[in-house]
């Protein structure tokens, strides 16, 4: 096995002469504040290049790769002198990037015209990626404004799982934007905790003067779902054109056939899983989960009611 | 390391420079670093050097060595080999530098292999208050993309089915990537978690782009106008969700304001069943007011439940 430090390392010294090449007189500072080099890695890195090149190996075969003084210095690699193309993983990686920032309406000029002229060379069709993950609600753009500046934000919000409207004071710290929702996590001084919200819930926000201390080391902005002891956990079979649940929520899957997939689905409140079973129909099935089966029924009935 | 990475460079300089495909048994002889003992500890090496250099993105080929094609060799032509320079500026860089570092795929962000190739930035300072997490499919978006951009035809099992298709373009909208592409049936959209066992064939070229097509135009703006139905639905929504309600519609429906402040839209509906799985998340304070046959639909969806 080759590891991935070797590629990485290969694919820096492809990257790096070429643009040494294309740059004469470059200085080592620059060098490795654009390759991310220490001096040391740098130096590594042109002692190997100076030892290869092509059949003979004699002096007039082998590269050249020095530092001078302050300067990098690379001859003889013509055949170096352009980077690697792009793999398919790194192209549609940046230009996803790209397009899911500007699509939120968050990029700078220069994301705009980098990703318009990525497209014109690795894109030949000109429309064959398309990401599009919705402008930041105009919540989410005071959100991060708030989690920029450190300052404190009153939120009304109406959970998903009950449907009650608290207004709460929040220390936001990041907005992402994951499964086609965004939301905001931060420190809830109403519950006293690490809260994640999702912000088309929150009606209203404003931010106030007070000032908080950002966490210093801030968590992985994500929808993480971490069982408790007050969690109610329900067995639910899901039969292949609900076997995407299993992707899209935090289950722990407890058996996975051509069949279908049983999962173990946890919830702070089992109003959340009854809404979700309503909505599987009978392409969903619950095993076992008592409080789960009674929430699902008492839903089904206030909604059938409405339609009597 | 410092033995593979001197022998590959070796190897890629040579193939970029001999201007003919050279047999696995020429290289051996022919580049240093290639002095194993045995046949079997050459050809283990050579296969692993292969590897490295297609993970690197360096398009080797085999070809035939002569017109009586007895024999194969290696090549790397230099056209293929480099990136065709997109000409960015070093603020453009830094951007897409930034920008990849605030979103995931796969559960990771992109490394920086790619701002290497396009010619190094410094790296984008941590702690931007905003993230976008694209979903977890990265290995198979791989492989769709590949499929786009080099032609190639995709067979998967969707919805129990086996399908053929040839992908035209690969999107994400709200949540989710699709592939779009042509079938026998016409230009037609799959969800890309949907899509079990996708393989690609070994064929490139295999189908052409319709000139008229345009990606944006085959996409839904919702989950419920994707599909084949064609359906005038009015909706009614209580005062406590109006709200809420009105942030997820889109322009085309109509809204009507009703005098308790809850509102009443028409839209129409593509997919009735995916309408129907959004309305439940409103609970008892929406209803269907027409027509009567997805009215019906809703009560037999829910009474199923």
């Amino acid at each position: 096995m080759t590891s991935p430090r070797t590629a990485e390392r290969l694919t820096r010294i492809l990257a790096m002469l070429p643009w040494v090449i294309a740059h004469p007189g470059a200085t080592v500072d620059e060098v490795c504040e654009r390759f991310g080099y220490s001096r040391s890695e740098l130096v590594k890195d042109l002692n190997l290049v100076l030892v290869c090149g092509v059949p003979g190996y004699g002096p007039g075969e082998l590269m050249d790769a020095f530092i001078d003084g302050d300067e990098v210095v690379v001859d003889a690699a013509e055949y170096f002198a352009r980077p690697v193309r792009l793999t398919a993983a790194e192209a549609l990686m940046l230009l996803a990037a790209g397009m899911a920032i500007i699509s939120a309406e968050s990029a700078t000029p220069a994301l705009t015209t980098a990703v318009a002229k990525l497209q014109a060379v690795i894109d030949a069709d000109d429309d064959a990626v398309s990401v599009d993950i919705g402008a930041e609600p105009e919540a989410a753009v005071a959100l991060r404004r708030a989690a920029t500046t450190g300052n404190v934000v009153t939120i009304t919000y109406t959970a998903l799982g009950s449907g009650e409207t608290t207004v709460r004071d929040v220390e936001p710290w990041a907005v992402f934007g994951t499964l086609g929702n965004w939301y905001v996590n931060g420190y809830c001084r109403r519950a006293a905790a690490e809260r994640v919200f999702r912000i088309d819930r929150i009606r209203e926000v404003v931010v106030g003067e007070e000032r908080f201390d950002p966490p210093a080391v801030s968590s992985e902005a994500e929808v993480r779902y971490s069982p408790s002891v007050d969690d109610v956990t329900a067995r639910i079979e899901l039969s292949p054109p609900a076997a995407w649940v299993a992707d899209y929520y935090p289950v722990s899957v407890v058996s996975d056939t051509e069949a279908g997939r049983v999962v173990d689905f946890s919830a702070t409140d089992p109003m959340v899983t009854a809404r979700l079973l309503l909505r599987l129909g009978n392409a969903a099935r619950l095993v076992s989960g008592s409080e789960v089966e009674s929430a699902t029924r008492t839903l089904r009935e206030r909604i059938l009611a409405r339609y009597e | 390391m410092n033995r593979v990475i001197e022998r590959v460079l070796n190897l890629l300089a040579f193939l970029l420079t001999v201007d003919r495909p050279v047999t696995a048994d020429q290289i051996r002889h022919t580049v240093a670093g290639y002095d194993q003992e045995t046949d079997e500890a050459f050809r283990r090496t050579f296969e692993r050097d292969k590897d490295l250099l297609r993970q690197l993105g360096v398009p080797l080929r085999l070809e035939h060595t002569d017109a009586w094609e007895v024999e194969q060799g290696y090549v790397v032509a230099p056209e293929e080999y480099a990136l065709a320079d997109p000409g960015l500026t070093d603020e453009e860089r830094a951007a897409l530098w930034l920008a990849a570092s605030m979103v995931r795929l796969g559960g990771h962000a992109a490394g920086p292999a790619a701002i290497f190739k396009l010619g190094g930035a410094p790296a984008a300072a941590a702690g931007e208050p905003l993230t976008a997490n694209l979903g977890p499919e990265a290995e198979v978006l791989e492989l769709l993309f590949e499929a786009v951009a080099e032609r190639r035809r995709l067979s998967f099992s969707y919805r129990e089915t086996q399908r053929s298709l040839e992908p035209y373009g690969l999107a994400h909208r709200r949540g989710h990537w699709y592939a779009v592409g042509g079938t026998s049936e016409g230009i037609r959209v799959f969800r890309v978690d949907r899509m079990v066992d996708p393989t690609s064939g070994t064929r490139s070229g295999a189908f052409q782009r319709p000139t008229r097509f345009r990606l944006r135009e085959e996409l839904p703006d919702t989950p419920w106008s994707a599909g084949d139905e064609d359906v005038s639905i009015s909706v009614r929504f209580d005062p406590q969700v109006a709200w809420w309600a009105r942030r997820q519609l889109t322009s085309d429906a109509a809204i009507a304001e009703d005098d308790d402040g809850g509102i009443t839209a028409t839209l129409s509906v593509a997919q009735v069943d995916a309408f129907i799985g959004w309305l439940i998340s409103f609970d008892e304070y929406a209803e269907i007011l027409d027509p009567e046959d997805v009215r019906h639909r809703f009560i037999e969806h829910v009474r199923s439940a």
